[in-house]
């Protein structure tokens, strides 16, 4: 999956222009970057969420524009930030919903419908509250289920877009060691837009960080957490350390960077 | 089937997912509320200044021989106004859930969206100013189609600017809806000789509904409610967000401005021949999402069965208390507007 120079913005307001980006398939992908730096914006262009202005969209060498739309969703699954479905909708009502894209003839389930509606559910582990209504769920269990109606798309690639807000320390972990597990075991190729660096750098095989639009560095978690990334985007001051159980790098933020300081030369 | 393998498989993953209880109660349920309708509808011909036995009812109605007198009342008169009240409550109920479903939003309904003043005043200066639309006629649907299509759309975009809000969405529907009632109230004015039809019509009445509005009305029931029954799907997609529903591979904004034309037509068409009948396309849809859940592929079929069991429990009652004095529309207006307030208090309490 490829973006070619693509521009995207909401409405007149451009976010990204001449952005390129490939994405390599089995892999988890990380978008970071700070607030309106145009990650998510990336994500829903790439998605076809937002219209391009201009640029290409590749989906397995495709052009996105020239696939219908349901084809695009029989290949690729999205989950928006923060979806919102009615208060009594069931889970399993939820995730059966996953299968329009493959629907027959008067949209009825089949059996492959029903097999991979209760794959969905097995794999987020949230087949033993299918009947329960979304409102009654906690925080992480429904980001659970909203993923496993992405599932039931049954596909190749997935996209999330901030898939632990709004969610405590432990259900965000809980769903990252989901999306890892996924792409562990069923292959899958996973973008997702993350807000916090350290889990971005824990889970994803590779981090793409954006700033104003454009990507500023592009790599594996050990390339890219590096003291002078983080000043040049966050303009923060940090500790690197490498967690020794995992190998990958954690950073401790001890500064701002001010602006003065960065005139002054300190 | 018995291609044995000798190895054990799997359990299949559908087995594993729980039978839904919401959906094993639907079809009890939907069954219970036509026989109601069965029921009540019998009970309903009998009612009147020559009241008729529930076995006098079924006798006429089966063409066993009884009093040529009631044959007429019940074949010239109860019976096709009963059955337009059921198409009308039916059609109007499914609209109401359609219209709740796709703007996911709890207080829509054709009154509250405006396209029932909307398909209201086009009906009156229809009739005021082109003669051969009378009251009723074949042609009527069609300009009531169009006011309600306008006046329908116009609220939508009204209301789409920004953020929605779902209680701005009803605002501009009342607002709209009372400057166009007053158009219509214009009319009349100037229309002293049909103007006691007129205000009915504006409440909204099933008064001397025959055969020849049957007629007029079932074409449109024989599209519109099939033809919104195989959009629930569709309709399922559009409650999750304009997001998760592209990303299901839907075309939203077509999808939507189909299912509101459907929602629309479905509307605009029963309008057409009983007047604007309030509330009653926003309170059956809430009864049936409390029986059956929010899945519109149940919810849009208890929609149209609980809401057409209400409105001819409603006119029951009209006819029971009143003797037929009051419009049916007075009644559900009566009850629905409590319910109207109750749930915007849920609302903003929540």
């Amino acid at each position: 999956m490829a973006a070619e120079n693509v521009r995207v913005g909401y409405g007149e307001k451009i976010i990204l222009s001449e952005l390129s980006l490939e994405i390599r398939r089995g892999e988890i992908t990380a978008l970071v970057g700070p607030n309106g730096s145009g990650k998510s914006t990336l994500l829903k262009g790439m998605a076809r969420l937002l219209k391009l202005h201009s640029g290409t969209v590749f989906l397995e060498g495709e052009e996105l524009t020239k696939m219908a739309n349901s084809e695009i969703a029989r290949r690729l699954a999205v989950l928006p930030q923060a979806p919102t479905a009615p208060a009594g909708l069931t889970v399993g009502e939820l995730v059966e919903q996953g299968r329009y894209p493959h629907a027959g003839p008067m949209r009825m389930l089949r059996k492959q419908d029903h097999e991979a509606i209760g794959r969905a559910l097995e794999l987020t582990g949230t087949l033993e509250f299918a009947n329960r209504p979304l409102e009654n769920l906690s925080g992480g269990e429904r980001q659970r289920a909203w993923i496993a109606l992405t599932l039931a798309q049954a596909t190749p690639v997935l996209f999330l877009d901030e898939p632990t807000t709004f969610l405590d320390i432990g259900h965000q972990l809980e769903v990252l060691e989901l999306v890892g597990q996924l792409n562990r075991e069923q292959g899958m190729t996973i973008v997702m837009v993350l807000h916090d660096l350290n889990q971005a750098a824990q889970y994803a095989h590779r981090m793409v960080v954006l700033r104003k639009g454009s990507i500023v560095a592009d790599g594996a978690p050990a390339e890219v957490m590096t003291g002078e990334v983080l000043e040049k985007v966050f303009n923060i001051k940090a500790h690197i350390v490498t967690d020794p159980a995992s190998g990958r790098p954690v950073f401790l933020p001890y500064a701002v960077v001010k602006n003065e300081e960065v005139g002054r030369g300190q | 089937m018995s291609l044995s393998t000798g190895v054990a498989p799997e359990k299949p993953f559908a087995e594993k997912i729980p039978a839904n209880p919401l959906a094993r109660r639907f079809l009890p349920l939907l069954v219970a509320c036509l026989l109601a309708i069965v029921v009540l509808l019998i009970l309903y011909i009998g009612l009147g200044t020559v009241s008729l036995s529930p076995g006098e009812v079924i006798a006429a109605l089966v063409n066993q021989p009884v009093e040529t007198f009631h044959r007429q009342i019940v074949w010239d008169l109860r019976f096709p106004r009963g059955l337009v009240a059921i198409l009308v409550g039916a059609m109007l109920g499914l609209a109401g859930a359609i219209l709740q479903t796709i703007t996911r939003n709890p207080l829509a309904s054709p009154d509250l969206t405006g396209v029932s003043a909307g398909a209201v005043l086009a009906s009156v200066l229809g009739i005021a100013f082109i003669p051969p639309l009378a009251a009723g006629g074949p042609a009527l649907p069609f300009v009531a189609l169009a006011g309600g299509v306008v006046v329908g759309a116009t609220v939508y975009f009204l209301s789409r600017q920004g953020r929605s809000d779902p209680l701005r969405l009803a605002l501009n529907g009342i607002l709209l809806g009372a400057i166009l009632n007053s158009g219509s109230s214009i009319v009349l004015i100037f229309d002293q000789e049909r103007a006691a039809n007129i205000v009915l019509w504006l409440i909204g009445s099933l008064n001397g509904r025959v055969w020849s509005h049957f007629n007029t009305l079932w074409p449109w029931a024989l599209v519109g409610i099939p033809l919104a029954l195989g959009c629930a799907g569709l309709a399922n997609t559009l409650n999750l967000g304009d997001d998760v529903a592209t990303g299901l591979g839907q075309n939203v904004e077509r999808a939507r401005a189909g299912l509101f034309f459907i929602a629309v037509l479905l509307a605009s068409s029963a309008v057409a021949i009983v007047g604007a009948i309030g509330f009653i396309g926003l309170i059956g849809p809430h009864i049936s999402r409390r029986l059956v859940g929010d899945d519109a592929r149940r919810l849009l079929p208890m929609s149209a069965v609980v809401t057409a069991l209400l409105l001819l429990l409603s006119d029951f009652i009209v006819q029971a208390i009143t003797k037929g004095s009051l419009p049916v529309g007075a009644i559900t207006a009566l009850l629905g507007a409590p319910f109207f307030l109750y749930l915007i208090f849920r609302r903003v309490k929540a």
